[in-house]
C-alpha cells in the first residue's frame, strides 16, 4: 500500500515527523518498507514562459521559442507540437541533468542556438505522457522552480500489509490507525448524511440474484459527464502512489478506492442493455472481453455483473469491454459493492487476473464503507465532470450479515500473553479502536468489532488485538515452565553429522545443489532409456527448463560442480554432498525420499597440502575406495558391506568406466558404487580431467545400525612376520589371495597384507608378482619356526594350486 | 713394555684428536680397546714381565686405558654433540609443516548445526519431514484453506493439485502433534522451496522451525525463549531485540522478530536499511485452529512456533551480499567458512 504523507494530511494532522510516524506504523504490525522524498531532483527545472514561437529555418519538426523566465529572453528550440505564445512550461536549464541521466547543455540544433529544453512530463519522470511539453497552470510563476510551482513536494510511504488488515488497503484506514496513537478524530471527506436509496423512480434496475456472493450492491445514475483529463491535484495524486491517469471518470474511482478501500466501477448507461444490472453466478459457455482485451471463459462459480443480455463485468475483478466508458460516454452507471472474498479470489486465480479490486476484495472489504465511497465519488464527479447525479439509487443490502459480539476472557487473555491485566485496562485498548466493549461478567467481556475490522472474528483475534495495542515489547520476557523430557534424536541425523565430520578431516568440502535438476542429465549420463532412475517427479511450475525435476540422485549436480570450479581454476577438488533423492511411489501420493551420500574427488591426491612434502600425485580409484572404507569404519558397518569389481554392464552404472566400478552390497542390497567417470560423460559436463566418486544410500546404512562393539583379549605371546611372493597369471584379483588365505581357516593366520604388486623385467609376461605379509601368532605360546614353516608351506601349496602360482625364488 | 704402553696411548690420542665421525671413532676403539684390541694384546704379555715390574706396568696399563677409554667418551660426546649440531643446521624450520588440510562443511550447514544445537540443549527434539509434501500438511492444516490470500506469501512450487514443494518447515508442525500428544519441544530444519530467484532469493533454500506446546505457555514464554537463542545465536549478551506485530494464518498473535543490526550496531546502514534493525525470525501463538486440526484442546494446551531462514543469518553473520553464492559450491566460497 503506497500513500504519501500529504495525502494522509487531508484526514489528520501529521506534527510528528516521517520517521517517527514510520515507526509507529511498523511497530503496530503495518511495517514500514520505504520512505522515499519524490521528486527531490526536480529543484533546478524552472518554470519558464513561451513569448514566441517561430518555425526553424532548416527543419520542418523544430520551432524555436523565445522564453523567458525572470527579466531576459532567449530562444530554445523545440520539437514539441504545443509549443505556443503565452504558454506556461517546464524548461531545463543548461548544466541540468534530467531524471533519465541526461545532462542539458547549451547547443545549437541544425545551426540555431538553444539555451535549455523545455520538457514533457515523462522527460521529468512525473508520467508517460510524451506528447507535448508541460502545460502548467495559470497559477505558476515564470521563474519559479516546477516543485513550488505544482506543489509536487511529498513523502511517499509504503506499507508491506499482511492479508489480515484489508482495512489498511486504504489511506483513510492508515490514517485511522494514526488517529488512534495520536488521539485525533479522522476529518471525513464526505461531511453529509448518505441519502437512502431506494430503487424508486430510477431509469434502471438491479437485482441481486446470489447475495451469498454479494452481501451488497449500490448503484446510482448520472447524466451528462464530460470525459476529459483530470485536473492536476488529481493527476498528482495517481501519479505520486504509481498509477496511470486515464481520464477524469476512471480517476475518480481509482482515488476513492484508494481513499476508502472500496472499489468502484463505472458503466456506460447507454451500453447496458434494458438499463438493467443482474448480479448472477455465470452460466455454462459464458464468455467475457475483459478491459484488457482478453477473452475469457467463465465457469459456473464465477460472480458476474450483467445486463438485461449479456455478463459486462466479472464481480470485483474487472469490467468488460462492452461496458466501458470512452471518450463518447455521456451517462455513466457507477456500482459500489461488496463482494464474497472467497468467491473473488477463486474467480482471479482461475482467470489469473489479479487487479486492484480483486485484491481488496479478496482480503474482504467493509461493507459499511461502500455507500460512504458512492457518495464520496458522485460528489467529485458532479464537481470535476459537471455530471448531474439522479436523485435516487440502489442499495441492496440484501448479504449483509449482523456482526454478532465476540467473548474475551481477561484470564485468557492475560494466560496467552503472560500479562496481568485487568477488565478496565483491556476494555479501553479495545475501546481506542472503534471496538464497542460492554461487560458480561467479572472475567468477560463483549467486544463488537466496528464493520471495517472484517478480520475480528475470534477470541484469539481480540488477544492479538490487545497484545498489539499494550506494544510487544511490554510483554514480559519469560522461560517456560515444561517437565524435563529426553529429547530423542533421529539416528539417521546423528549418522550424517558424524559422516560429514569425517569427510571434512579428510580434506572434503561439503557442496548443497538444488533438488530439482534438468531433465537432460539423464542423457549426459548416458542412462538407458527404460534406466528406472530416469523415472522422476516432475514440477508443474518450474522456474527454468534447468530446474524441472526432483533429483533421483546426487552425482550430476557434484559434476557441475566440478566443472565450474576448474573453469575457475580451482581443479584440486574433493566434494561431497548429503542430501535426499526423490523416486515416484506407484500409488502413493508422496514419492520415496531417500538420502545418499556422494563425493567426487579430481586433481591432485591432496589439494591444499604442501606440494614440498605431498607431490602432485593424482588421484585415483584408490582414493575413492579409501574413503568409502573410512565411512564403513567410521559407521562400523565395514564388516557386513561387500565390495564387488567385475565389469558386468548389467551392474556397473551406464556414467562409470567399466573396468573401473566397484560395486557396494549390504547383505542382498545395493549399498552404492565407487568408480571412475567415463570420459564421454565427462566431455557432456564439460570437464577435462579424470573424476573419481562414490555414491552410497545412506538410509541403508542407518538401518543397518553399526556392529556392537566388544572387547577381545590382548594376546600374550609375540608375533612372527613371513612373507611369500607369488607369481600369478595377470588376469587373478590381488584381493582374491587374501580372501583364500583369511578361508584357509588356518587358526595361527593372524593377518595378511598385500605390500607389493610387480610386474615386469624378472616376471613372465602375462603375469605378476603379488607381494604378501603374513602374521602369525599362537594365542598359547610363542611360536618356534618350525610350526610357523607348516602353516607356511600349506598356505603356499593352496594359492599356487588355486591359482596356477608360481612362489617367486629369492634373489 | 713401559715405551710400548706410553706410545700406544699417544698414537691413540692424535687419532683420537684428529678423526671427526662416530665411524672412525668406533673403528679407534676396537683397535685399541676392544677384546682383540691392540691394548689388550700387549696387556697379555703382562704376564712375561719379571714379577718386580709386574705391579707397577700393571697399574700404569690400567692407568693409561682408564684415560684413553675417558679420551675416548669424551671425544664420543663431543662428536655426538656436533652430528646433532650439524643436523639441527639442516632443519629449515621456515619450510611448511607436513599438513593435509581439512575441508569445511557448507556455510548453511554450520549456521543450521548451530541454531539445532541451541535448542537441542534447551531441551528440543529435532524431527524432519519430507520435501515434497501435501497441500494439506503445507496449508490447509496450517490454517491456509485453498482459497485465502495468505497464499500469496508463499510462491509455491507445484507437483499437481495436492503435492507441492513444502514453502516453509512448519508442516512438522502438524505432522509431529499428529503422532505425539503435549509436553512437545520440537525443532525441525530443513530444506524449503519458492518460485523466486533473484540476489536475495533463491527457488530452494532451508529453513528451521521450532514449537513448543503444553499448558500454559504463553506470549512472554515465547519472548523467552527466542531472546536466549538470539544472545547465543550472536554471540552477545546484551543485544537489542524488539518484537513486531506481524501476520501468519497459523498464528495468533503473530510478531516479526528484529535483532539490532549486526553491521552498524544500530547506528543505519545499507543492510539495515538505514533502520538499525534486522528482520531475522517470524514467530506467533499456535492458532487454536491448528489444534483443533489434530484433535488438541485449544482451551487446554496452547503453545508458541517460530520460523527463521538458514541463508539470511548466514548472510549477516559472514557479510554474504548475494544468496546465490551459497549453490554454485564454488570452493574459493567454501574455503572461507
Amino acid at each position: 500500500m503506497k500513500f504519501t504523507l500529504n495525502w494522509l494530511k487531508e484526514y489528520i494532522d501529521v506534527d510528528l515527523p516521517v520517521e517517527v510516524v514510520a515507526d509507529k506504523l511498523t511497530m503496530l504490525g503495518l511495517e514500514v518498507d520505504n520512505v522515499i522524498e519524490l521528486y527531490r531532483d526536480l529543484d533546478t527545472i524552472k518554470v519558464a514562459r513561451i513569448v514566441n514561437v517561430r518555425p526553424h529555418p532548416d527543419a520542418d519538426r523544430l520551432t524555436l521559442c523565445d522564453v523567458v523566465l525572470d527579466a531576459e529572453e532567449f530562444q530554445v528550440v523545440c520539437g514539441a507540437p504545443n509549443a505556443s505564445p503565452g504558454l506556461l512550461t517546464a524548461i531545463a536549464l543548461p548544466g541540468v541533468t534530467l531524471p533519465s541521466g541526461m545532462k542539458v547543455r547549451k547547443a545549437a540544433i541544425r545551426g540555431q542556438e538553444s539555451s535549455g529544453m523545455l520538457c514533457s512530463e515523462k522527460d521529468l519522470g512525473i508520467s508517460e505522457d510524451h506528447s507535448g511539453i508541460m502545460e502548467l497552470p495559470g497559477t505558476a510563476r515564470a521563474g519559479q522552480s516546477l516543485p513550488d510551482a505544482l506543489s509536487l513536494r511529498d513523502t511517499l510511504i509504503e506499507v508491506d500489509l499482511t492479508p489480515n488488515r484489508p482495512d489498511c488497503t486504504s489511506v483513510l484506514g492508515i490514517a485511522r490507525e494514526i488517529a488512534g496513537f495520536t488521539n485525533q478524530k479522522l476529518k471525513q471527506p464526505v461531511k453529509n448524511e448518505l441519502p437512502e436509496l431506494t430503487g424508486e423512480e430510477v431509469p434502471f434496475s438491479v437485482e441481486v440474484l446470489a447475495p451469498e456472493d454479494c452481501p451488497r450492491y449500490g448503484a446510482r445514475l448520472l447524466r451528462n459527464v464530460s470525459i476529459s483529463p483530470s485536473p492536476w491535484w488529481l493527476r498528482k495524486r495517481l501519479l505520486a502512489v504509481g498509477l496511470r491517469p486515464i481520464n477524469n471518470v476512471v480517476d475518480i474511482t481509482n482515488l476513492v478506492m484508494l481513499e476508502y478501500g472500496q472499489p468502484l466501477h463505472a458503466f456506460d448507461f447507454h451500453r447496458l442493455a434494458g438499463g438493467r444490472i443482474i448480479v448472477r453466478r455465470a452460466r455454462a459457455g459464458e464468455h467475457i472481453v475483459t478491459l484488457d482485451g482478453e477473452k475469457r471463459q467463465l465457469d459456473k462459480e464465477m460472480l458476474l455483473i450483467c445486463d438485461a443480455e449479456k455478463p459486462v463485468a466479472v464481480a470485483g475483478v474487472m469490467g468488460g469491454e462492452n461496458s466501458e466508458v470512452i471518450e463518447s460516454t455521456r451517462d455513466i452507471l457507477l456500482e459500489s459493492a461488496c463482494f464474497n472474498p472467497l468467491s473473488v479470489r477463486r474467480t482471479a486465480r482461475q482467470l489469473n487476473l489479479g487487479t486492484e479490486a480483486s485484491y481488496r476484495f479478496e482480503r474482504g472489504v467493509d461493507p459499511e464503507v461502500s455507500p460512504r465511497a458512492m457518495e464520496r465519488a458522485v460528489q467529485l464527479l458532479v464537481e470535476i465532470t459537471g455530471a448531474e447525479i439522479v436523485a435516487n439509487g440502489y442499495d441492496c443490502v440484501a448479504g449483509i450479515k449482523p456482526r454478532e459480539a465476540i467473548k474475551l476472557r481477561i484470564s485468557r487473555t492475560n494466560d496467552i500473553l503472560g500479562l496481568q491485566l485487568d477488565a478496565m485496562e483491556v476494555g479501553r485498548f479495545l475501546e481506542s479502536i472503534e471496538l464497542a466493549v460492554t461487560e458480561a461478567d467479572e472475567d468477560t467481556l463483549l467486544v463488537t468489532p466496528p464493520s471495517f475490522r472484517v478480520d475480528l472474528e475470534r477470541e484469539v483475534d481480540l488477544i492479538e488485538e490487545v497484545a498489539r495495542l499494550q506494544g510487544y515489547n511490554e510483554i514480559p520476557t519469560t522461560m517456560p515452565i515444561v517437565p524435563m523430557s529426553f529429547p530423542e534424536q533421529q539416528p539417521g541425523l546423528e549418522l550424517r553429522k558424524k559422516l560429514a565430520a569425517m569427510l571434512v578431516s579428510q580434506g572434503f568440502f561439503e557442496a548443497i545443489n538444488y533438488s530439482f535438476v534438468d531433465e537432460n542429465y539423464f542423457d549426459r549420463l548416458q542412462l538407458q532409456g527404460n534406466d528406472p532412475i530416469r523415472k522422476a517427479v516432475a514440477l508443474l511450475n518450474p522456474l527454468s527448463e534447468d530446474q524441472k525435476i526432483m533429483r533421483t540422485m546426487l552425482l550430476p549436480g557434484l559434476l557441475q560442480n566440478i566443472a565450474r570450479n576448474t573453469s575457475r581454476q580451482s581443479n584440486d577438488i574433493r566434494l561431497f554432498e548429503i542430501g535426499k533423492v526423490f523416486h515416484p511411489v506407484a500409488d502413493e501420493p508422496l514419492p520415496q525420499e531417500n538420502m545418499r551420500l556422494a563425493g567426487v574427488i579430481s586433481g591432485r591426491r591432496h589439494p591444499g597440502a604442501p606440494l614440498l612434502h605431498f607431490g602432485s600425485t593424482l588421484v585415483d580409484i584408490y582414493d575413492c575406495k579409501g574413503t568409502v572404507e573410512a565411512i564403513l569404519q567410521e559407521v562400523r558397518i565395514a564388516k557386513g558391506v561387500k565390495l564387488e569389481f567385475n565389469n558386468n554392464s548389467s551392474v556397473v552404472p551406464s556414467y562409470t568406466e567399466p573396468d573401473s566400478c566397484i560395486v557396494c552390497r549390504a547383505g542382498d542390497r545395493l549399498l552404492g558404487h565407487i568408480g571412475k567417470i567415463e570420459t564421454d560423460v565427462l566431455k557432456s559436463f564439460g570437464i577435462k580431467q579424470a573424476v573419481f566418486f562414490f555414491d552410497l544410500d545412506l538410509d541403508l546404512i542407518t538401518e543397518h545400525g553399526p556392529e556392537p562393539k566388544s572387547f577381545t583379549q590382548l594376546p600374550k605371546f609375540p608375533s612372527v612376520n613371513w612373507d611369500i611372493a607369488l607369481i600369478v597369471p595377470e588376469a587373478v584379483a590381488s584381493g582374491e589371495l587374501l580372501t583364500a588365505i583369511d578361508n584357509a581357516g588356518e587358526a595361527l593366520v593372524e593377518a595378511a597384507e598385500i605390500f607389493d604388486v610387480y610386474q615386469g623385467d624378472a616376471i613372465a609376461a602375462g603375469h605378476k608378482s603379488v607381494a604378501i605379509s603374513l602374521t602369525y601368532r599362537s594365542l598359547e605360546q610363542t611360536l618356534d619356526d618350525k610350526t610357523v614353516n607348516k602353516v607356511h608351506q600349506r598356505l603356499i601349496m593352496m594359492l599356487e594350486k588355486r591359482f596356477q602360482g608360481k612362489l617367486r625364488e629369492a634373489g | 713394555m713401559e715405551q710400548e704402553l706410553r706410545q700406544l696411548q699417544a698414537e691413540a690420542e692424535t687419532k683420537l684428536a684428529t678423526l671427526d665421525n662416530p665411524k672412525d671413532l668406533e673403528e679407534i676403539r676396537v683397535r685399541y680397546l676392544g677384546r682383540k684390541g691392540l691394548f689388550t694384546t700387549l696387556l697379555r704379555q703382562l704376564g712375561q714381565v719379571s714379577a718386580e715390574d709386574r705391579p707397577r706396568l700393571g697399574k700404569l696399563a690400567n692407568e693409561i686405558k682408564e684415560a684413553l677409554e675417558q679420551k675416548f667418551n669424551a671425544r664420543k660426546a663431543e662428536l655426538a654433540a656436533s652430528v646433532a649440531g650439524a643436523d639441527r643446521q639442516r632443519d629449515d624450520l621456515s619450510l611448511p609443516g607436513r599438513l593435509v588440510p581439512f575441508g569445511r562443511l557448507h556455510p548453511v550447514t554450520q549456521i543450521m548445526d548451530e541454531v539445532c544445537s541451541i535448542f537441542v540443549d534447551l531441551g528440543f527434539a529435532v524431527a524432519e519431514g519430507p520435501d515434497v509434501e501435501l497441500d494439506y500438511y503445507n496449508f490447509e492444516a496450517l490454517n491456509i484453506p485453498q482459497h485465502h490470500p495468505a497464499r500469496d506469501m508463499h510462491d509455491t512450487f507445484y507437483i499437481n493439485d495436492s503435492i507441492l514443494l513444502r514453502t516453509h518447515t512448519s508442516p512438522m508442525q502438524i505432522r509431529a502433534m499428529e503422532i505425539e500428544k503435549p509436553p512437545l519441544r520440537i525443532i525441525a530444519p530443513g530444506k524449503v522451496y519458492r518460485c523466486d530467484s533473484d540476489i536475495t532469493h533463491t527457488p530452494m533454500f532451508h529453513q528451521v522451525e521450532g514449537f513448543l506446546v503444553d499448558r500454559k505457555v504463553s506470549f512472554a514464554d515465547l519472548k523467552g525463549v527466542l531472546t536466549v537463542f538470539c544472545q547465543k545465536m550472536f554471540d552477545q549478551e546484551d543485544i537489542r531485540l524488539r518484537f513486531r506485530p506481524s501476520f501468519f494464518p497459523f498464528t495468533e498473535p503473530s510478531a516479526e522478530v528484529d535483532i539490532g543490526c549486526v553491521i552498524c550496531r544500530g547506528e543505519g546502514c545499507r543492510v539495515c536499511k538505514q533502520t538499525g534493525w534486522l528482520e531475522i525470525l517470524g514467530a506467533g501463538m499456535i492458532d487454536p485452529e491448528v489444534f483443533k486440526m489434530v484433535d488438541y484442546d485449544p482451551e487446554e494446551f496452547s503453545g508458541f512456533a517460530f520460523g527463521l531462514g538458514m541463508e539470511r543469518i548466514a548472510m549477516l553473520k559472514y557479510g554474504i551480499d548475494d544468496i546465490r553464492l551459497f549453490y554454485e559450491n564454488d570452493l574459493r566460497f567454501l574455503k572461507q567458512f
